[in-house]
């Protein structure tokens, strides 16, 4: 293979890796191509190695650079087969991303009922203030601006904690040794003011576990408009759809218009508004995501009704190892914004002993009281 | 195979690391390429061996950093030595040296504590293995700033000036995934995900490491760890905690695996409460009965 042709093949294949949501950038194109002049082009299984190593395959991204691999880049001399078939096109396994139709029942861009929005020019009458009670499955999608900009504004009040890498202050703080003396030499070596250092506030990092199944329908857009912006206050948050599989879609979720974010969303998660299997995709997170993404520090959010009548074992299982090594676990629920809720579900049951809050998650109030559980 | 990479295994293998072709394959790699090796896996699965290993065979110095939350630059760079610094200018003073020599005294070299990254650039006798251990346990702004050392291999201490590295360091870098390492720093290096080992590598690096301990008493070992890893545990036991047992059980005299065995010395290769707990006497009878099946 020449090495036009062995430019040309690993851009196809980091092409067909991007599509399926792996990270390749160009730089790591060009490591790939260092590293394939160093190996012994013929022997398959040691390309296969090289890439892995170059790229910088994770392994939650192993399955799929196997799968493409396997599939697009032929061994020895023979170049890649004829250009890749369209990706998108395909099912690939259950977690895999696909092109699916605009959800039945999801918000149009445009209301098509009339403006039930109040308009706010009658005095001593705010419009946020309906808009704050108002249970989500009676919002019309032109309700979603209005929701947006106090989202947003929500989103920023969220309380942060102290990191603890120190930086250098001008008010109280510890005394900074290195910074005082470096100063002191101006004075020729009188200490006549001590630096100081403190903490700085640190983002929270939040996993956001979404359920997208039949009956959190007419909740879900809102719960991931808040979720998303939330995202721009905390924004290493990760963000994970599932019903019957488990899809983590931050890849897809750029900062932007909340709208387009949530259309793109849909198009991803496969079987959206279908069942729900709790716990196997939350299983399926601990086994794949946990270690990497959940820490000390993180907060583990799981926006989900709980209605699930699948065997419950897995679920406490999973429950169990992210209440381990998460910092706080906080399940939202839609249906315990009703006083008369009791968290009798199953699934919820069975869940519970590993939650440390269970919050209603019904209206942009439920929302705004969960604030400070974000927070340390 | 390219021949050199086959040669690297074996040289690991002659050191006591049983290496598969992915670990030779990315070590080659980051050797040939001079970029750092970003390395992850789980707790126990020799991330850390590899630099050992590297370093013994290019004959060349071992220089660790182990990260922790809240590192800062003063523990990985340098630091000044304040207590002698100031010593040495009350001294300088009361012998009336003027300002600037005072000053061109106290900021030399000789006043500057080395910390691990400074002493990996400056080392003259050729370039060292630098390894960076439990990378994820430092904060982002850490990462931040390694990033910058990594890209130039340059240090610049604004009393002295920049340093340039002697030698470029070979680097490998280990995570243990505790939270997801950046993006910027993954793309400076390379990347090798080790998983636990096969039953056949496990049994060989049993047999090299252990080398007291017989062929059958290493297969057994081997399948009953293979066994444990395949239920749900919070965490699964490493190569490190299989080695400590295949020791614990030479200690004891036994060449078998029978039950009251394991149940003793179970605690040597699961380190969790819950998982101790959760693996009763049937889960433990049937694991067994892999271990010593003929």
């Amino acid at each position: 293979m020449s090495r036009s042709d062995l430019v040309h093949h690993l851009a196809r294949f980091a092409r067909a890796l991007r599509e399926r949501g792996v990270a390749v950038s160009l730089s790591d194109e060009a490591d790939g191509l260092a590293a394939l002049t160093l190996v012994d082009l013929g022997d398959r299984g040691e390309v296969r190695l090289a890439l892995r190593t170059a790229l910088k395959i994770r392994p939650r991204d192993a399955a799929v650079f196997e799968e493409l691999f396997a599939r697009l880049w032929s061994s020895g001399d023979e170049g890649m087969r004829p250009s890749p078939p369209r990706l998108p096109d395909e099912r690939h396994g259950p977690s895999a991303p696909r092109a699916a139709p605009r959800p039945a029942g999801w918000p149009q861009a445009v209301s098509t009922t009339p403006d039930v929005l109040p308009t706010g020019d009658e005095p001593g009458y705010s419009p946020e203030a309906v808009l704050r009670k108002k249970p989500f499955e009676e919002l019309a999608a032109a309700d979603l601006q209005a929701m947006e900009r106090l989202l947003s504004r929500l989103a920023l009040r969220l309380a942060t904690r102290p990191s603890r890498r120190r930086v250098p202050t001008r008010g109280r703080g510890e005394a900074d040794l290195r910074r005082s003396f470096r100063r002191a030499v101006a004075h020729g070596g009188e200490l006549l003011s001590l630096a100081r250092r403190t903490r700085p506030i640190e983002e929270p990092r939040l996993v956001v576990l979404c359920d997208t199944s039949g009956s959190m329908e007419p909740h879900t857009r809102f719960l991931l408009a808040f979720v998303l912006a939330l995202r721009r206050v905390a924004r290493r948050s990760e963000i994970f759809a599932f019903n019957t599989a488990l899809v983590r879609v931050t890849p897809w979720l750029r900062p932007g218009r909340i709208d387009l974010a949530l259309e793109r969303l849909a198009a991803q998660v496969p079987d959206w508004s279908g069942g729900t299997r709790i716990g196997e995709c939350l299983a399926a997170f601990v086994d794949i995501y946990l270690d990497e993404l959940v820490n000390g520090q993180t907060i583990v959010l799981i926006l989900s009704d709980g209605l699930d009548r699948g065997d419950v074992q897995p679920l406490a299982g999973a429950m169990r190892a992210i209440r381990g090594r998460a910092r706080r676990v906080l399940w939202l629920n839609p249906l315990a914004g009703d006083r008369r809720y009791e968290p009798t579900a199953r699934a919820m049951a069975a869940a519970l002993p590993w939650v440390d809050r269970l919050l209603p998650a019904h209206n942009l109030e439920s929302l705004e009281r969960l604030l400070p559980f974000l927070s340390a | 195979m390219r021949p050199e990479i086959a040669e690297l295994q074996d040289a690991m293998e002659r050191q006591g690391y049983i290496a598969d072709p992915a670990i030779a394959t990315a070590l080659f790699l980051s050797r040939e390429m001079r970029r750092p090796l970003l390395i992850e896996g789980d707790a126990g699965v020799g991330k850390t061996e590899i630099a050992k290993v590297l370093a013994r065979l290019l004959d060349t110095e071992l220089i660790r950093l182990q990260c922790y939350e809240g590192l800062d630059v003063s523990t990985a760079l340098y630091e000044w030595n304040y207590q002698r610094q100031l010593l040495r200018l009350r001294l300088a003073e009361q012998e009336g040296q003027s300002a600037d020599q005072i000053e061109d005294l106290i900021f030399s070299r000789s006043y500057l504590l080395e910390r691990p990254l400074l002493r990996a650039i400056t080392r003259r006798e050729g370039p060292p293995v630098l390894l960076i251990d439990e990378i994820d346990r430092a904060d982002d702004g850490f990462e931040a700033f390694l990033l910058e050392v990594l890209s130039d291999f340059q240090v610049t201490i604004p009393e002295l000036g920049t340093i340039r590295a002697e030698h470029v360091p070979y680097v490998i870098l280990t995570s243990n995934r505790t939270r997801e390492i950046g993006d910027a720093l993954r793309r400076r290096c390379l990347y090798l995900y080790i998983e636990h080992p096969s039953l056949e590598k496990e049994v060989r690096i049993l047999r090299a490491r252990v080398p007291e301990a017989s062929a059958m008493l290493a297969e057994e070992i081997g399948r009953f760890i293979q066994a444990l890893r395949r239920r749900r545990l919070s965490k699964a036991p490493g190569v490190a905690e299989t080695i400590d047992w295949a020791q614990a059980l030479l200690h004891l005299h036994r060449e078998h695996l029978d039950r009251e065995t394991v149940e003793q010395t179970l605690g040597c290769i699961l380190k969790d409460h819950h998982d101790l707990r959760e693996l009763g006497p049937e889960e433990l009878a049937a694991d067994l009965a892999v271990a010593v099946a003929r």
